[in-house]
């Protein structure tokens, strides 16, 4: 279980209010007031510990203005988990104050593959239909609905097998842990996957039984289902008995990795695999010939503090790779705060878009859906046409045609 | 005024989204860095955020006429409780004006508004081969308007000096709303002037309690093309300062020079242990700058110098290495906490100057202190100047360590003064060491209150700070 507020309290009381999270937090940057510090949430936290504010609507706006990203908890001095403290804030908010739509849709929608399906299918029969269009255009439904774009026809697990043998002799046997942002919005970044990995050697295995990894439930303070999903997924994988289970998705990454029910599953970071792969099998690559930049996910950079390998890998495959301005720089989409906060999102946005385009890159490459679907978004906001890939995809480019 | 009627007010002279009255958001500027406003709660009536001039000065002829307590803000990083609503009022944030107006490079000098932070200042300076030479700690966030109001100054002090030797105007609103140009008005440039009293030097440091700066016009300097660092080892802590004079004899004066003590050295070594610094009573740290040739010929003499009273001395130009050694002295403000698993590191006391003469003296003193009150102490600090940083380490869940540290403090100070030094060199004083004024400055305390009161005679500038409290030790 991620720890409660009451066991975080050595964390917070050692909050000296320094005030060094400023210079880095992506939400202060764009709200530019004390309300939105990283301090300002540990302190809120703490006045919540103590019963000294009551849990509210006022409250739980406050503290749902937070990305998550890590930032803050990387730069600070007394190395505090900050993100951690928010977690568990929202979770305090959850028990006192539980909101009954956000409960239905992490709890008891998010946490089950087919209901989460069947609501992926009526989302995109509304969008068929233009009511959410319609919806976004009365301002009934907040603008942030309409980043994810129209959902593809299928989800990936409807089209990719529950096992793809390795192109040829076989290496290693992985478990794809295939995330919910790529299995609904991005099938395509999941087909790549399967087929890198197995051109690379790999015996892919996607457990049908699979559920969400359960971040987007610790993020709202539901951090109970998360441990459930953990220990049912760990399970899953321990049955399969693989020998390494990767994800296309950072944030997917990250919480498996960091879940104690995890112990003893070896995750593997994608980029590491492939490049590791790569060196081992030495494969033909085709050179990417446009200019390539590339975006560092926080969950995968601040998280996992993985950064060297997505650039080795992008720079074997690319003629012309090329580094943008602040690169581990928040895109500002944090998994559902766009959602709620749309206005501070593509503020935080603007300032990535602005770094893309500066470095004349024509494709922007990163490892996570829901950076992909942020950075498009922008993107297409600003009339830019530069491709936003995953940089497996780029990869299964690179490895050409199979002969 | 209640606080609905103040907060639509408020909103006649600001959009309503500069403007902050619920309860949570004025919360949310209850502190600061300090010690005290861990155990203090000082919510403002409302929180202001402007973007001009003009709402400042309309902000100030309301609170005047309303007599309305006004407490300017940069980043809300800083040791004194400086920003605090002590006695209630409006805060003015001013952290969100960050405009750099101009860098007249010919004219060696930059405009900014206050809440332009102080590294982002100088990363833009150096787009023009410049620098603005004072460098806090607190560099990433904290703005120079904070600076200029508390007169900052850092690791380079030595070499640098204060922020006030950079400060060549100021624009300022005085407590009835009027604007004045200090250092010259109609659009001066000059570097040198000597006309008149010097308004701005009054203004520097002045903690807010004067009125409100606006504008700043800035000296910069030309960014140095070379930088390098010697570490010396000293078995005996009498022998630091020793050391530090024989390099001033020597015609050598660096840019900075830090001490850390035993017990900063074990702080160090039980936070990051891959550190590893030897275990001694003193470790110096000298950073000498300027052009190769020259860094490179002091670092050498540094070396011999240093070396006849150290154990060891390591000079360093790699960055990588420098950058390893600077580590040291950078984590130790954070380390100090890892003395003991439960420990938090308090800002209190933390900032006495001393004479240069004594600071080892001082430096056994303090540790005097820590075992008579039984608080843990971490010392360090800016030996080039005299600028001691202690850090108590205490449980802040136990009221009894609470009482012992604040009665360490009160003896560390008193001991900074009968050194015959300051209890303060950058921090500042606000609402934590007002107490000593009479003490530190005696006569001249009263004077300092006569101009406050002819500047300020409603007191709504950032009442209970600076000042001492009437009718003696009130704490705000």
């Amino acid at each position: 279980m991620p720890e409660d507020l009451e066991g975080l309290k050595e964390q917070y009381l050692r909050c000296v209010r320094c005030g060094q999270c400023r210079s880095v937090c992506p939400v202060f940057e764009a709200v530019k007031n004390e309300t939105a510090t990283p301090r300002g949430k540990v302190f809120l936290a703490h006045l919540l510990a103590t019963g000294e504010i009551k849990a509210n609507t006022q409250v739980q706006a406050q503290l749902s203005r937070c990305l998550l990203c890590r930032s803050c908890s990387k730069e600070c001095p007394s190395a505090i988990p900050v993100h951690q403290i928010v977690s568990a804030a929202r979770a305090e908010l959850v028990c006192r104050a539980p909101s009954p739509v956000k409960r239905m849709v992490f709890r008891h929608i998010w946490t089950r593959p087919r209901r989460l399906a069947l609501a992926a299918g009526l989302t995109r029969q509304i969008q068929i239909l233009g009511l959410d269009r319609l919806g976004l255009s009365l301002g009934l439904l907040p603008p942030g609905f309409a980043l994810p774009g129209r959902l593809p026809r299928r989800a990936a697990r409807a089209t990719i097998p529950a096992i793809t043998p390795a192109a040829g002799k076989t290496r290693l046997r992985v478990g794809y842990f295939l995330g919910c942002s790529t299995n609904f919005l991005f099938p395509g970044v999941a087909e790549s996957t399967v087929a890198v990995l197995s051109r690379l050697g790999c015996e892919v295995v996607i457990p049908p039984e699979l559920k969400c990894c359960g971040l987007p439930q610790l993020a709202s303070g539901e951090a109970d289902a998360a441990v459930n999903l953990a220990s049912a997924n760990s399970e899953v994988f321990r049955r399969l008995n693989v020998e390494a289970v990767v994800s296309d998705c950072a944030s997917c990454t990250a919480a498996l990795k960091e879940s104690p029910e995890f112990a003893g599953i070896k995750v593997i970071e994608l980029s590491e695999l492939l490049l590791e792969l790569l060196k081992e099998y030495n494969p033909g690559l085709q050179q990417i010939t446009k200019p390539v930049t590339y975006h560092d996910p926080c969950h995968l950079s601040k998280a996992q503090g993985i950064t060297a390998a997505p650039r080795e890998l992008l720079r074997l495959i690319c003629r012309d790779f090329r580094e943008m301005d602040g690169a581990s720089d928040c895109c500002g989409s944090g998994g559902t705060f766009a959602l709620y906060h749309y206005q501070t999102s593509m503020a935080i946005l603007d300032k990535k878009i602005a770094a893309i385009k500066k470095s004349e890159a024509e494709i922007v490459a990163t490892s996570c859906p829901t950076c992909i679907m942020q950075i498009r978004h922008g993107l297409t906001g600003h009339g830019c046409e530069i491709d936003v890939v995953h940089t497996v995809e780029l990869l299964e480019r690179a490895l050409g045609r199979e002969t | 005024m209640d606080r609905q009627k103040l907060g639509a007010e408020l909103k006649r002279i600001f959009p309503p989204e500069r403007v902050l009255t619920s309860e949570l958001e004025r919360r949310m500027y209850s502190y600061d860095s300090s010690f005290m406003a861990r155990f203090h709660s000082f919510v403002p009536d409302a929180v202001v955020l402007p973007q001009s001039t003009q709402e400042v000065s309309a902000l100030l002829k309301l609170a005047s006429q309303h007599r309305i307590p006004v407490i300017p803000r940069g980043a809300g990083s800083g040791e004194t409780c400086g920003c605090l609503a002590v006695r209630g009022g409006i805060v003015v944030d001013l952290s969100a004006w960050d405009t750099i107006e101009e860098v007249d490079v010919a004219n060696m000098q930059v405009f900014a508004r206050p809440g332009v932070v102080h590294y982002k200042l100088n990363e833009h300076l150096a787009g023009f081969g410049l620098f603005f030479p004072p460098d806090p700690g607190s560099t990433r966030m904290c703005t120079v308007g904070g600076m200029v109001a508390n007169n900052s100054s850092g690791l380079r002090a030595v070499k640098y000096g204060t922020t006030e030797q950079y400060v060549l105007g100021l624009e300022a609103v005085l407590p009835d709303g009027q604007v004045i140009q200090t250092g010259g008005a109609n659009d001066c440039r000059a570097l040198k002037n000597v006309s008149g009293l010097n308004l701005t030097k009054l203004f520097v440091g002045s903690e807010g309690v004067l009125g409100i700066i606006t504008r700043i016009r800035l000296r910069v300097w030309p960014r140095p093309q070379a930088r390098g660092m010697a570490m010396a080892v000293f078995s005996e802590l009498e022998l630091a300062p020793a050391a530090v004079l024989d390099v001033y004899q020597s015609g050598i004066l660096p840019s900075g020079i830090e001490i850390l003590d035993t017990s900063a050295i074990q702080a160090i070594n039980m936070y990051k242990p891959e550190i590893n610094l030897p275990s001694a009573e003193a470790i110096l740290i000298f950073e000498v700058d300027g052009n190769p040739a020259g860094v490179a010929w002091e670092g050498q003499q540094i070396a011999e110098i240093v070396g006849r009273h150290a154990v060891s001395v390591e000079w360093a130009t790699d960055p990588a290495r420098m950058a390893d050694l600077w580590r040291g002295r950078s984590v130790v403000a954070v380390a100090a906490a890892r003395l003991r698993p439960d420990g938090s590191r308090i800002f209190a006391g933390e900032d006495i100057s001393v004479p240069l003469s004594r600071v080892a003296e001082t430096l056994r003193r303090i540790k005097e202190l820590s075992r008579k009150h039984d608080v843990a102490v971490v010392n360090y600090g800016h030996i080039g100047d005299g600028n001691i940083h202690t850090a108590p380490v205490i449980n802040l869940d136990s009221s009894a360590e609470v009482q012992r540290a604040n009665a360490l403090v009160d003896d560390i100070h008193r001991l900074a003064i009968a050194m015959g030094g300051s209890t303060t060199g950058e921090h500042g004083v606000g609402a934590v060491r007002n107490q000593y004024a009479v003490d530190e400055h005696g006569e001249a305390a009263l004077v300092m209150k006569q101009l406050k009161e002819t500047l300020d005679p409603l007191n709504i500038m950032n009442p209970g700070k600076l000042f001492p409290p009437e009718g003696g030790k009130d704490r705000a």
